[in-house]
């Protein structure tokens, strides 16, 4: 009895075709225990190779996501990459280029209805690869194009050199294979179209690798981001000094703002007070730190309203540091010490002892744009000579303006005067004591220059 | 004599349970259907439909332990993954393994279509199979596209933006189906439910019935056999 279908193939093929799988079966295995062995095998392959992607690769880990930051070049997933490249080279085709849809919507569609279709277009009974060498070549130079197309992801797509090899490697190249084979090798030989889509490989491969060798990746500037408690602390922290500690102080105690440029004497609330502790929840404090609060002079920090302002997870690491050195409901853990301590009689150098001080205490206003009479303490240079009353600190000068400064003295400077610093709080007794050293010692800068020094002359009692 | 009388003892008491189990359950039954089947001679390219299985299985198992602390809110999403990954016991893990187990999972299901491909598996009497199987791929795809948003960090954040944005460059419906996959025109609290809801609950349930489908129509007709000349 013989009956063709609309499509498929006739029942005779079909008979042909349930026989030979008995046949094959005869000769076969048995699916308990020789394919279960492999496939336990494999997956016990697979899981070990987790567990060790999972512990000494880990998961990177990302700032927190921040809206407001536009600045960010955002990539999809690495298995959409491919797609992501594909559509910036499309981009580049005149007039198609500017049909957007065409590329994002038509062609995947296109390719997953392929997918859909396939058993029912290439219906017929052949399965060896001698007999599917179009099929098979098409399919083959669409996986070259998308591992090739992901590892030039990161590349920008241009009218430079590299943007024109990439073109051309990932778009012109497999466009003209697609019509080679599909129409103009049609009815060749299997060994044409190995040949063609052979070429067509390993054109895309040295394109590609051309590109990937000439193409110099800029600097990557991420983020540091800080995952335990202890780290966001201290990024918290090092945060807080810069951009806080002008109006609020080092301690978060300062109630009557000084010595910054249009809030002179502005009354605040001391942050560290249970009224705002108590009160303020974690996302009401990013708010305040995000929005200002533009009444009562504070600037707004967000990135919504500012350029240069802090990530939505720098804000919440100057939290995370208020509440745990200020909240009485947070235990402090452990934190290094400021600067390494020193023993009696060690002299302490810039870059070990007195950056992260100057970095906590001073840079908030000491920095450009800030009222400070030009005095920048940034970078060792410009702490010993910088300012409009340079020098400001010199080498075994005890009675120096910052000396006298810091010591909670009134400095006279060319008949006008300048109150003690810093202006809203004393310096602990400790820091004052590792300046004294550094200036009896002569500043070094580095510890290794401190090192070199004669032990001084004790000027301080240990 | 003592210890061959335990010995007695205890085959008897197994024999027992296991005509009650075999009785009530047809535990013979299974094992002539599902296990001791006839399979053409195979080799290790057969393993990756078993081996996306076990991925699936794994990310079920260790997903499901991400969820007891994962909070999906904008608001709490990126700190309660930073608390897996600092403050639970080998959360670090099992977080590592749902990451990569994603990756790999996209990698083998891929390589699983092609192996199919390549060897024309699809063809008469397996284009069910077949079917099933694009419908697998595409959702393992979705699966990784709505678990990438879920650690609300920079990166998924900004990549769930162009890939929400993609979707609504479509002509006539791309207004609708941007909204329908953000809750809205912009990327929310809404968008992280809404992805949670489709990555926790919506997709698993199809693709564990598509697998059960694909499973079925794999013993129903067997493995295929690499095809040689003949073929």
């Amino acid at each position: 009895m013989k009956s063709t279908h609309k499509f498929g193939m006739n029942n005779e093929t079909k008979e042909k075709i349930k026989k030979r799988y008995d046949q094959i079966l005869t000769r076969g295995e048995r699916f308990w225990p020789d394919s279960i062995f492999k496939d336990a095998v494999m997956a016990l392959a697979i899981f070990l190779v987790l567990v060790l992607l999972a512990s000494f690769v880990g998961v990177p880990v990302e700032p927190k996501a921040d809206p407001s930051d536009t600045s960010y070049i955002p990539r999809p997933e690495w298995y959409f990459l491919f797609l992501f490249k594909f559509l910036a080279l499309y981009g580049q085709i005149p007039l198609l280029g500017k049909i957007e849809w065409l590329a994002t919507v038509i062609i995947p569609t296109i390719a997953i209805l392929l997918l859909v279709v396939m058993p029912f277009i290439d219906h017929k009974s052949e399965r060896h690869y001698s007999k599917r060498v179009l099929p098979i070549s098409i399919m083959g130079i669409l996986v070259v194009s998308m591992v090739t197309l992901t590892l030039m992801s990161d590349v920008p797509t241009g009218p430079t050199l590299v943007g024109a090899l990439q073109t051309i490697g990932g778009l012109v190249i497999p466009s003209l294979a697609y019509i080679l084979l599909l129409f103009v090798f049609k009815n060749m030989s299997n060994k044409t179209m190995i040949w063609t889509a052979g070429i067509t490989a390993a054109l895309m491969i040295g394109f590609c690798g051309a590109v990937l060798a000439l193409y110099q990746a800029p600097p990557s500037t991420t983020e540091t981001v800080a995952t335990t408690v202890v780290e966001q602390i201290q990024a918290g922290q090092q945060l807080y000094s810069v951009n806080c500690v002008e109006c609020h102080g080092d301690d978060g105690k300062t109630t009557t703002i000084k010595g910054v440029k249009g809030l002179e004497g502005k009354q605040i609330f001391a942050i560290n007070s249970k009224d705002v502790l108590n009160t303020l929840d974690d996302p009401a404090l990013e708010g305040v730190i995000a929005y200002g609060r533009p009444d009562a002079g504070m600037n707004p920090f967000g990135k919504a309203y500012n350029a240069q302002g802090l990530s939505k997870s720098e804000m919440g690491y100057i939290v995370v540091f208020m509440r745990y050195m200020w909240d009485d409901r947070f235990e402090k853990p452990t934190l290094k010490p400021l600067y390494p301590p020193l023993a009696a009689g060690e002299i302490p150098s810039y870059e070990a002892q007195i950056k992260p001080i100057v970095d906590r205490y001073c840079v908030s206003c000491h920095r450009p744009q800030k009222v400070n009479r030009s005095y920048l303490m940034d970078t060792y240079d410009h702490i010993l000579k910088s300012g409009d009353d340079a020098p400001n600190v010199t080498a075994g000068d005890m009675n120096s303006i910052l000396m006298q400064l810091i010591q909670g003295q009134r400095a006279v400077v060319s008949g006008d005067g300048i109150d003690a610093m810093p202006p809203n709080g004393k310096l602990p007794a400790d820091v004052v004591d590792v300046f004294k050293r550094w200036v009896a010692a002569g500043m070094p800068n580095t510890a290794a220059d401190a090192k070199a020094l004669p032990t001084a002359v004790p000027t301080a009692k240990p | 004599m003592h210890s061959i009388g335990m010995w007695q003892k205890l085959r008897t008491a197994y024999t027992t349970v296991y005509q009650w189990l075999d009785e009530r359950l047809g535990l013979g039954e299974m094992y002539t259907n599902l296990l001791d089947r006839p399979e053409p001679l195979g080799n290790w390219w057969n393993t990756l439909g078993s081996a996306s299985l076990f991925l699936f299985i794994l990310q079920a198992a260790t997903g499901i332990f991400l969820t007891v602390y994962y909070t999906p809110s904008p608001d709490h999403a990126y700190d309660s993954i930073n608390y897996i990954m600092t403050g639970v016991a080998f959360g670090w893990l099992v977080r590592g393994i749902h990451h990569w187990g994603a990756t790999l999972m996209v990698l083998v299901v891929f390589i699983h279509m092609l192996r199919v491909f390549v060897t024309a598996s699809y063809k008469y009497p397996r284009e069910l199979t077949w079917l099933v199987g694009v419908g697998l791929l595409l959702l393992t795809l979705g699966m990784g596209f709505t678990g990438y948003l879920l650690p609300w960090n920079q990166k998924a954040y900004w990549a769930t933006t162009v890939a929400t944005q993609i979707a609504g460059s479509m002509p006539f419906v791309g207004d609708f189906i941007l909204k329908a996959l953000r809750g809205g025109p912009d990327l929310s609290a809404l968008t992280l439910q809404r992805f949670f809801a489709a990555h926790i609950w919506i997709l698993p349930a199809v693709l564990i019935a598509l697998i059960g489908i694909h499973l079925y129509l794999i013993i129903k007709h067997g493995e295929s056999h690499f095809p040689t000349k003949e073929d």
